[in-house]
């Protein structure tokens, strides 16, 4: 076991890092706006557009995510839309992270009784105005740990990636291995980096969640 | 003319007709107790006096304006009549003061400076001051009810209707809500309640409904009614009462 001839490679390292906590995080944040959005469409009375929404969230929780990467970054350019492999990955891997977030973001929603919705009402607020101040805040703290699991998850598989070559971190370690024949090494300390980026954010995300949902539960 | 002026209300759910035609006027300023066995409508009626349902047939107007969910302006007619509810339905995710405040500052009733001061005024009126930056949850039932009292009154209605707010509440809160109800009623406060508790509807109503089967089935000033009853069904009621 030698790690010294990894030394001289971390800057790829650091990169790769950076590359995949851009991926994630921007996959993320498109996801959730998608989540949202999808659940808000889920509890309306459109039934075409809940039919679609219903479409999208099993196609894409029914198929494999190596495969939507490779749709995105093979197929789509054959319709006249061709993406570089990061972006490909990040539409790919936001349209996954959204299809999950739509169904934890829904739970959410639902677990807000009907009753505060008629207290928000009968205080003459607008239907914007009872979701944007009455049910979002409860229904995103409910579906907060949901999200989160599913957040990290979204980290983890951003090394699918790799397979169209986007300079995430995984990718970054098989070049390093292909260099270096250091498989052992290579591949321990690429874990190491998830195992750390992981907790990390378990770790951040415990700080927001008790910074941002201060209100006691109920007993 | 009547402020609530109720003709011929018809609603049903699913199969079962809860409401079968209920007629009631109440005057500005009055204090109407609605009583009855639970599933004779009473909840109902309110329910429908806000256009939180709709009625199938009849019509219900107040302030001689007609009442149905479909209203170009439900907001604002909701902003004139309060409803408190049995389970107080207190948002838990803000404090008491953004509770009372969220409403009249989202509906531009008043701005963000005179918000404290009308969350401090509501709160002084149920006696309830000290527990403006207190969450819901540390309040006790009794005194989130008078939150949910205070809530609405931030909105300045000028009806309320109550549907059985101490029915949740440990016996030894209910007095502390009814005591809050009982000084607006002094103050002149129009109030419609569903309530079970008789002693406060003989001492403090100015007229008491009795509802069964989904009809005003007899009505009066307290005194005549519970001392003579005409029905056998009011009579059989005041006796299970007891």
């Amino acid at each position: 076991m030698n790690f010294l001839p990894l030394w001289r490679y971390q800057n790829q390292l650091i990169d790769g890092a950076i590359v995949t906590l851009e991926l994630t995080v921007i996959s993320a944040l498109a996801g959730l706006l998608i989540g949202i959005a999808g659940a808000v469409v889920l509890k309306g009375r459109i039934v075409p557009l809940r039919f679609l929404v219903r479409f999208y969230i099993e196609l894409f929780r029914n198929t494999p995510s190596l495969i939507q990467i490779f749709i995105v970054f093979f197929v789509l350019p054959s319709f006249g839309l061709k993406l570089p492999a990061f972006e490909a990955a990040a539409v790919a891997l936001s349209l996954y992270f959204g299809a999950y977030s739509v169904e934890i973001i829904r739970a959410g929603l639902d677990s807000i009784p009907r009753s505060q919705v008629e207290a928000g009402q009968c205080l003459g607020l607008s239907g914007w105005q009872v979701f944007r101040h009455i049910i979002l805040p409860p229904a995103l703290r409910n579906a907060y740990p949901a999200v989160t699991s599913q957040f990290v998850l979204l980290l983890l598989g951003t090394s699918l990636a790799s397979q169209v070559a986007a300079d995430e971190l995984f990718h970054v370690a098989g070049f390093i291995e292909s260099r270096t024949y250091r498989s052992f090494e290579v591949y321990a300390v690429i874990c190491a980096v998830y195992f750390a980026m992981a907790m990390s954010f378990k770790a951040l995300f415990a700080v927001v969640g008790l910074a941002a949902f201060r209100w006691p539960r109920r007993r | 003319m009547a402020l609530v002026e109720i003709r011929d209300v018809h609603k049903t759910f699913g199969k079962v007709e809860v409401l079968k035609g209920v007629s009631l006027d109440v005057e500005e300023g009055e204090i109407v107790t609605i009583i009855g066995r639970s599933g004779s409508g009473k909840s109902t009626l309110l329910r429908c006096i806000n256009a939180l349902e709709s009625v199938d047939s009849g019509d219900i107007r107040v302030e001689g304006q007609k009442v149905h969910a479909g209203m170009p302006d439900l907001k604002k007619f909701r902003q004139r009549v309060g409803i408190v509810f049995q389970a107080f339905n207190l948002f838990p995710h803000l404090k008491v003061e953004r509770n009372i405040t969220l409403a009249p500052l989202l509906t531009g009733r008043i701005d963000k400076a005179k918000a404290r001061a009308l969350a401090e005024d509501v709160l002084t009126r149920v006696g309830l001051a000290d527990k403006i930056d207190a969450w819901p949850e540390q309040l006790s039932g009794g005194q989130q009810q008078r939150v949910a009292i205070a809530r609405c009154l931030a909105m300045s209605p000028h009806l309320m209707l109550f549907d059985e707010v101490t029915s949740a509440l440990d016996p030894e809160l209910v007095g502390e809500v009814l005591k809050v109800m009982e000084a607006m009623a002094k103050q002149g406060m129009t109030m419609i309640l569903v309530t079970h508790e008789m002693g406060f509807a003989r001492n403090v109503a100015n007229r008491i409904v009795f509802m069964h089967q989904g009809r005003v089935w007899e009505q009066g000033p307290p005194a005549k009614l519970f001392a003579n009853p005409e029905t056998p069904e009011l009579a059989s009621f005041i006796a299970s009462a007891k």
